[in-house]
């Protein structure tokens, strides 16, 4: 009901209410729900509602395998969550639960309040996806693959827009028409941004995308989540990269054997601090 | 939505190397098949018609003789090359061209192709049917084997996923990106035949444009069905190889070792008789039968005496006409009747055979279009069976001109020798023609090809909208 009227556009004042006392810098104008009484339209502004990302006790179990333990998180506009973790920590089954991949064994997932495996499509028209290795099709142009995905995703795009959100996320222009299977991982990693912004989602999951980047190509791409972060879109992304996570991340979560050890605050924390909170972790980890 | 997918599917496969390459291959038979049919269809067609007017001439000029005599002279019906067959020959090959028309006698058609012909024959003459049929399904699984698998096992399925696509959508799409493309290959080339027809055709008419166009839906939804069948594996397999070595099974045993099965099991079931047994049954019925040549036969007698009280005379001397020629007529109607019992037994186990091969495209749709391409292309069964009653209808009539002349004309007591007709009598009978049957009588008569192909696409259309979404975007 409340993301019924959150679509259909809402007045000026009320964005500038979310924008000046919730989320700065936030591009989304309605974060309250609506109500008439005795013709006064009234706000009710909520924390809840902020809330663009969650997981409610969310456990997997893959045979006998836990593979995710009653997590629960929350990630709101603007904000940037990122997961740390060993490799079977459970992150990618995290980013496979929002994505509505797999089925939750118990627990819930909600996007903008929705549950994701009760409104799959509707999860996934909130929602940009950009995996380890962005897949992209080879024998087309990156620009071709950007209308492609972005025509999938409800957002139809023409040359001279899908070149400039190319361009914008840092693609050269002459790289554009070329074909993917040219292109390096960084470049791919490009066009999975631009096909994020062009969607306009409101949530972004990235399941380590920096992984394989050379550092320049990496800070490129982290200075590309830091713009979109400012834009309000709430964003989810695993990863090994301590430094990144610490530089870019609003917030960072350490995660061991499905469980979310610790959610702590970016700036609450030094980057020796959160390297040694972290090596404790793995190391509980190894002798639990 | 359904525009994008079909506008990336269809890029993709154009801009594929091994695609191209045996688009190509295949384009380049296609033409080779199309150019070479059409012109042996048009220098058979143009011999059959030479050796029907050459024969016909002979007839004419077979000079003065009695008529019973030019009865047996005879003539010769030659099965014209329907204008569509240099796109399916279908049974050309093994049904012959010409048979001998003459009194007393139904001859069988004879000189098929096979029979001039080494083993190579039994592989396939390449045609437009032949590629069409075989070829072009086999690109089809080229082209969609891996549609899904190679999506899934690169990602990108994970990424179309996340775009909140549904899998009906998705399968709907590459259905019609991968179709647009066998098409891209198909209608040039029917469109190339087409030309053929307009230009080297002086018969082309609505009809045969009517056929083409048939011929050329049927095949166009043949293809559709390869189609969406190699889409849905794909999208049900575990992966590419999977996916291929499916659809490849598939494909030899619905064109490869399905018919020839049942053409085998049709055999066994319906079982024709040797040529010996059936020429010996025959044989032994015309025996017992009237002979016109022989006076002592018993039922002759009995003829003659009805004859004889018909016309309240007490000799054959004393009738207005000639008993000779009814005689002749008598025993010529008793061996049609033993032909026409004996040809219909044979004709029915045939058709019965035929009947099995058409119930058959409900489980095989090869079957099902092969049926209905030779129906179209005039190369079927049927349409041998249509000439060949025709050709007898023909000699008949002709047989009855003659037996009629000798009755009237040759008066009692006039040796045989003495009396003769002349090239009047000979104008007087028509030269042979047939006419290939109209559309609406093909499709009637193929209507189980028909519904099978119907079948076979309503449950690929249920599949596709019932199961499709079980398809893993993982």
């Amino acid at each position: 009901m409340f993301f019924t009227a959150y679509e259909r556009g809402h007045p000026a004042f009320l964005s500038k209410i979310h924008q000046k006392y919730f989320c700065p810098g936030s591009r989304i104008s309605f974060p309250g729900k609506f109500i008439k009484i005795a013709g006064f339209r009234l706000i009710i502004l909520s924390k809840t509602i902020f809330i663009m990302l969650e997981a409610v006790r969310l456990s997997k179990t893959f045979d006998k395998h836990e593979a995710l333990k009653s997590l629960n998180l929350k990630v709101s506009p603007g904000e940037l969550f990122c997961l740390l973790g060993a490799n079977g920590a459970g992150k990618t089954t995290t980013i496979n639960l929002f994505m509505g991949f797999i089925e939750p064994t118990l627990g819930e997932v909600k996007i903008n309040g929705l549950d994701v495996t009760r409104h799959a499509k509707e999860t996934k028209k909130r929602l940009a996806y950009i995996p380890e290795n962005l897949n992209l099709y080879g024998n087309l142009t990156g620009m071709e693959n950007l209308q492609f995905f972005a025509g999938l995703g409800g957002t139809p795009t023409d040359k001279a827009t899908a070149t400039q959100l190319l361009t914008e996320a840092g693609l050269q222009k002459e790289a554009v028409i070329k074909r993917v299977s040219q292109y390096s991982k960084g470049m791919r990693q490009k066009v999975g941004i631009a096909i994020a912004k062009a969607k306009n989602a409101e949530n972004l999951l990235l399941d380590e995308p920096t992984s394989g980047l050379d550092p320049e190509a990496s800070n490129d791409f982290a200075q590309l989540l830091m713009s979109m972060r400012e834009n309000g879109v709430a964003i989810l992304m695993t990863t090994h990269d301590l430094f990144r996570a610490k530089a870019s991340g609003t917030h960072i979560g350490i995660m061991k054997s499905g469980e979310l050890i610790h959610t702590l605050k970016s700036s609450d924390i030094s980057l020796n601090e959160l390297e040694r909170l972290y090596l404790e972790t793995m190391k509980s980890t190894v002798y639990a | 939505m359904l525009k994008i997918i079909i506008k990336k599917e269809f890029l993709s496969s154009v801009r594929d190397v091994r695609l191209q390459v045996s688009a190509a291959i295949l384009l380049s038979l296609m033409i080779t098949a199309v150019l070479v049919g059409k012109e042996g269809q048009r220098q058979i067609q143009k011999q059959r018609e030479a050796a029907q007017s050459a024969m016909y001439d002979q007839w004419l000029n077979q000079g003065n003789k009695h008529p019973h005599s030019a009865a047996h002279f005879g003539q010769f019906a030659f099965k014209p090359k329907p204008i569509l067959s240099f796109l399916d020959v279908g049974l050309d090959h093994y049904t012959g061209v010409s048979v001998f028309l003459e009194a007393h006698k139904q001859n069988e058609v004879l000189f098929s192709g096979a029979q001039d012909s080494n083993g190579m024959t039994r592989f396939g003459e390449l045609t437009g049917a032949l590629i069409f049929q075989l070829l072009l399904p086999l690109l089809i699984i080229f082209l969609a084997f891996n549609t899904f698998t190679k999506e899934r096992e690169e990602g990108t399925l994970k990424m179309i996923h996340a775009q909140g696509l549904s899998m009906r959508t998705l399968l709907m799409g590459k259905v019609w990106g991968i179709y647009l493309m066998v098409l891209l290959l198909f209608i040039p080339i029917i469109f190339l035949a087409y030309l053929l027809l307009d230009r080297q055709s002086s018969s082309l008419d609505t009809e045969v444009t009517v056929k083409f166009l048939s011929l050329t839906g049927l095949y166009s939804l043949y293809f559709l069905l390869f189609v969406m069948m190699a889409v849905l594996i794909s999208g049900f397999s575990k992966n590419s190889g999977f996916s291929l070595l499916t659809l490849l099974g598939i494909w030899i045993v619905a064109c490869i070792i399905l018919p020839k099965a049942t053409t085998n099991f049709a055999g066994k079931l319906y079982p024709t008789p040797s040529q010996f047994e059936f020429r010996q049954a025959i044989k032994e019925k015309v025996k017992n039968g009237i002979d016109g040549h022989n006076p002592s036969d018993a039922r002759l007698a009995t003829l003659k005496q009805q004859v004889l009280d018909e016309y309240g005379v007490s000799t054959v001397e004393e009738l207005p006409v000639n008993w000779g020629g009814i005689a002749m007529q008598a025993g010529e109607e008793y061996t049609d009747d033993v032909y026409d019992q004996e040809f219909s037994k044979i004709e029915q186990i045939f058709k019965q055979q035929n009947r099995l091969s058409e119930w058959m495209g409900f489980i095989d749709p090869y079957l099902a279009i092969r049926h209905l391409s030779m129906g179209l292309a005039g190369t079927d069964f049927n349409h041998h069976v249509l000439f060949a009653r025709k050709a007898e209808n023909y000699r008949r009539a002709f047989v009855k001109k003659m037996n009629k002349d000798m009755e009237l004309n040759h008066k009692p007591g006039v040796a045989y020798a003495d009396y003769n007709a002349d090239k009047d009598m000979w104008a007087q009978v028509e030269p042979f023609e047939y006419h290939l049957p109209d559309t609406v009588s093909i499709l009637r008569d193929q209507w189980r090809g028909m519904a099978a192909l119907a079948f076979w696409l309503i449950i690929l259309l249920i599949i596709s909208v019932k199961y499709s979404n079980r398809i893993s975007g993982l």
